[in-house]
């Protein structure tokens, strides 16, 4: 190529240059899209693209074609962190005395567990925990009602979380459709799959690519759907695969229950007294079962011998189980520390009064007039804050689950991947073909871990405000990390199929998660009354008494009134049950519509073959006519797609069926010519033009 | 760092591996066993016996087979291999896979790389048509030996076991024995040797348009650069055909089938 990037670039531009330096833009860009394909070495790929890309941006805004940039918006919960004052500012946001000590020990920042001795320290008193919140009612000029907003937006985002995924899941299911897909699958498979439009040969091979796994996966459910064993054998086999994955389950779950219970022992015994291990241990078991049960039930399902889209679905559901029961015994054990630390508390208060009574005892009489005792805020005893314990946990789960994510990708895909391809050179079996091999890439396993993070999140996600902003920084980071690692070490999954037809089964999943993960959290909300000097609805008997406080002081009389009528359970009762009859009617009405649809379809495919018969039998009649082959009319593809005149049309010089989801196109007597997409002169006659011209 | 690991935390944590172990056994089972078989056993027997397994091997066909028989002394051997020791012949499954080429193809002029105890020489011999030649190169004296008894015993005559290293029998081919060409080329010596020998092979013009190499074992123990030298030189239409290891069900082997080409 030529070296352009030096040149300087001309005030005023003659129509001749402009001319040239767009065709140079056009080739650069060009050469940039089929770069990938092209067999050069790695550095002069990338040397070449630099320089295009430079070359490209220089001159493309001389051409008047500027690129606009999209800005994307991320919901993170600023306002709150705005509206609220700075650290220290006031008394909860100061780092007691005691802590004070540890929290600047920089020798502790940069130990092995620098970010769990970080959650203890000094970021306990930051934006990213409950504690930080004032519970002070207004803030500010504007009257910000720090409290209520608190709630709402913790409320909201559950409430918006649902929305948007049934708001999904319906609108996949309107581009599902329902419909007959078993008849004929391989001939629709066959004739209808390619796509005209692509002109990009790297398209064109990720096409190919793309259906020859559906057809893999069709011809995998063909065999599927003609095996017949012994069915006592496979009954007991699958009996005795579930007894299995049940002991495993109850073991993962015995495991996790006596190291919470350890922890909580070490926890009485003090945290400083024990090593880093023993601190951390139940994040790490739990993260490694996470990561090993599921392989270990994948073994056990090749007992049960079933069809791989009913094995999927079992492994799933089992994986499901193991994180469900696995984080409820992680959250049976904080309702533990919870109440651990509300004793705590009861005795706090009741020395606070000591305390208090104390320090006031030595200096005044109970008539004088002196000035009140300043204390530091620093050196006021603290209560224990239960909801920011339950937020460091959260916190910590989260960051273990993503550091043992990491590890695992590292460990198991890249340095897997180094060894099997260099020490193939030496080794007396061939690794890649052989035992270790490169690892697959395991869609729903992934899929699933998103699932169960985004679980984890929405249920941490009230005690430690910031959690989403972290995990969309995690997200971010894992994306580019994960779409490395899969270009880098992955090799596909050798059984191609998918978990279900419809998108919808993933999505059905997280609806479940996002239920059983927000109960906990509302049960803690509904039941437990907050710590009394901590947090936004400090002193409150309950969180939600926060609505009412405003509604009595913010809102006219008469709103109140109608919100106590509106909640009366005479009015909710009635009105559940209406919208439950409602849902019911909904559903009988849709399955009716489908039934409909379904009808319909299968109409329009027997009236498009008898079309197609109808016709064949008039080409037939037309051969025994003329007794020559005659080239039947171009693809109805053309017609269907608007008539759009395409250039790939000339180069297809076998017939296409027609498809039978439009009608074919009419056809007349064609006299034999040249081939469609070409040229051709209709001659106004049905006069017989001899062969010699067709080639 | 202070992280002093108690006895009652690594139990807690080396029990979260226990799954992995498990399943880690569970899937490479196959292999295990195939490695008791192979090394442990044989190592026990080379202790108790003093002979060596191929002499093991012909004792028990000896004394079990048919004379003169072909069907019955792979049938003797197939029994051996599977229930007593591993020895790795080509095995019924693949075996049948051969005789199905050879069929398809009936050559004239058959060269045979590692007989080792003489199963596939026997193997190929049964199915040659009537005037067929069988070169068959084995590099270890010892086994040659037995081989050489083993192809007299199923009544084969056995003046071609060349007794040399492959790579030296080649270039002297066509010198030594007047070979024009070879029509079939079965490989099962060492893997490390395929892609050497195939060169060698090229290099020497015995190969023509249409001759049919079949490499053993490419899966596993595996020869990948064997199969990349085939994948990038152009020269053949290759295929392999899958199949499991000999005398083991659960590992997966194949044998590649490379038809030559000629040189465009």
């Amino acid at each position: 190529e030529e070296e352009k990037v030096g040149e300087e670039k001309p005030e005023v531009l003659s129509p001749e240059e402009l001319e040239k330096l767009k065709e140079e833009v056009d080739e650069r860009k060009k050469l940039i899209s089929t770069l990938r394909g092209k067999p050069w070495p790695m550095r002069k790929k990338l040397l070449t693209l630099r320089e295009s890309h430079e070359f490209v941006e220089k001159y493309e805004g001389a051409l008047g074609k500027g690129k606009s940039r999209k800005l994307y918006a991320y919901k993170v919960m600023m306002l709150k962190a705005l509206m609220g004052r700075p650290y220290g500012s006031m008394p909860r946001k100061t780092v007691p005395r005691a802590d004070e000590a540890n929290a600047m020990d920089f020798a502790v920042l940069w130990d092995f567990g620098v970010i769990t001795n970080c959650l203890f320290g000094y970021a306990q008193y930051s934006v990213l925990f409950y504690g930080y919140y004032n519970s002070q009612r207004a803030i500010g000029w504007l009257k910000f009602r720090m409290p209520l907003s608190y709630f709402l937006v913790g409320v909201g985002t559950v409430a918006y979380s649902y929305m948007v995924v049934i708001r999904t899941m319906a609108r996949n299911a309107n581009e599902d459709g329902g419909g007959d897909n078993n008849s004929f699958n391989f001939s629709w498979k066959m004739f209808t799959s390619w796509d005209y439009l692509i002109g990009n040969p790297e398209t064109a091979d990720n096409k190919f690519a793309s259906i020859t796994t559906s057809f893999k996966e069709a011809i995998l459910e063909e065999q599927e759907s003609r095996k017949d064993d012994n069915i006592h054998l496979t009954r007991f086999l699958r009996v005795l695969a579930n007894f299995l994955v049940l002991c495993c389950l109850a073991g993962s779950g015995y495991l996790i229950y006596f190291v919470v219970r350890r922890s909580q022992k070490f926890a009485l015994e003090g945290l400083e007294s024990h090593s880093w291990w023993e601190r951390n241990e139940v994040n790490m078991v739990m993260s490694l079962l996470g990561m090993f049960c599921p392989m270990l039930f994948d073994v056990i399902s090749a007992l049960e011998n079933y069809h791989p889209r009913i094995a999927l679905q079992w492994q799933l559901g089992r994986i499901f189980a193991l994180f469900l029961g696995n984080l409820y015994t992680f959250i049976i054990a904080l309702m533990d520390e919870i109440n651990l630390k509300r004793e705590e508390e009861e005795v706090l208060k009741l020395n606070m009064t000591i305390w208090e009574a104390s320090l006031y005892n030595g200096t005044l009489g109970v008539n004088s007039t002196a000035p009140p005792i300043t204390v530091h805020p620093a050196d006021i005893p603290r209560g224990p804050c239960w909801e920011t314990m339950v937020g460091q946990e959260f916190v910590r789960l989260i960051v273990s689950d993503t550091m043992t994510t990491y590890i695992t990708l590292l460990i198991g895909d890249f340095l897997r991947a180094v060894l099997v391809r260099f020490l193939n050179y030496c080794w007396c079996w061939d690794l890649e073909a052989g035992f270790p091999s490169y690892s697959e890439f395991d869609v729903s396993g992934n899929v699933l871990g998103l699932i169960f993070n985004q679980g984890m999140i929405w249920m941490g996600a009230f005690y430690a405000p910031c959690l989403p902003a972290l995990n969309v920084l995690r997200l971010h980071v894992s994306m580019y990390l994960q779409c490395w690692a899969v270009m880098c070490c992955n090799v596909p999954q050798e059984r191609v199929f998918k978990a279900s037809g419809s998108n919808n089964f993933y999505m059905a999943m997280l609806l479940v998660i996002l239920f059983l993960s927000t109960l906990p959290a509302i049960y803690t909300i509904v039941t437990i009354p907050p710590s009394f000097d901590c947090g936004p609805f400090s002193g409150k008997s309950r969180m939600f008494d926060v609505i009412q406080e405003t509604l009595e002081s913010d809102f006219p009389a008469w709103f109140g009134k109608v919100f106590s009528y509106a909640s009366n359970p005479g009015l909710v009762l009635p009105f559940l049950l209406l919208m439950v009859l409602a849902i019911y009617y909904l559903q009988s009405t849709s399955k009716s519509y489908k039934q409909a649809n379904l009808e319909l379809k299968k109409k329009l495919q027997t009236v498009s073959r008898t079309i197609n018969k109808v016709l064949t039998l008039i080409q037939h009649l037309l051969y025994s006519l003329c007794g020559t082959c005659t080239d039947i009319v171009c693809s109805p593809e053309s017609k269907k797609k608007g008539g759009e005149h395409r250039a790939h049309q000339g180069k297809s010089n076998h017939q296409i069926p027609p498809s039978a989801t439009s009608p074919p196109a009419p056809r007349g007597h064609r006299i034999p010519g040249p081939l469609p997409g070409n040229q051709w002169q209709p001659a106004p006659s049905v006069q017989r033009v001899p062969n010699s011209q067709r080639h | 760092m202070s992280c002093c690991i108690s006895t009652m935390v690594s139990g807690a944590i080396a029990l979260a591996f226990l799954p992995l172990v498990l399943t880690f056994i569970i899937r490479y089972r196959y292999y295990f066993v195939l490695f008791y078989r192979a090394v442990l056993v044989r190592m026990w027997y080379d202790c108790t016996t003093g002979l060596s397994r191929e002499e093991r091997a012909f004792q028990y066909v000896l004394t079990h087979a048919i004379p003169g028989d072909p069907e019955s002394i792979l049938e003797t051997f197939d029994l051996w291999c599977s229930k007593v020791e591993f020895i790795s012949n080509i095995g019924p499954k693949k075996g049948k896979i051969m005789d199905r080429i050879l069929s398809e193809h009936c050559p004239l002029t058959v060269l045979e790389l590692g007989s080792h105890c003489g199963y596939s020489t026997v193997r190929i011999a049964r199915a040659l048509p009537l005037g067929a030649r069988l070169y068959s190169v084995e590099m270890d004296a010892i086994n040659a030996a037995i081989a050489e008894k083993i192809i007299r015993l199923a009544g084969f005559d056995d003046d071609t076991l060349i007794v040399s290293p492959s790579d030296e029998v080649i270039p002297r081919l066509r010198a030594d024995y007047g070979l024009e060409r070879l029509d079939f080329v079965f490989m099962d010596h060492w893997k490390k040797c395929y892609r050497p020998d195939l060169q060698a092979l090229e290099g020497s013009g015995l190969l023509g348009k249409g001759s049919v190499v079949l490499a053993d074992n490419v899966l596993f123990p595996g020869a990948p650069n064997f199969l990349r030298h085939v994948r990038k030189s152009g020269l053949y239409e290759w295929k392999i055909h899958r199949a499991t290891l000999e005398y083991s069900k659960g590992i997966r082997d194949g044998m590649a089938e490379l038809v030559y080409q000629g040189i465009k």
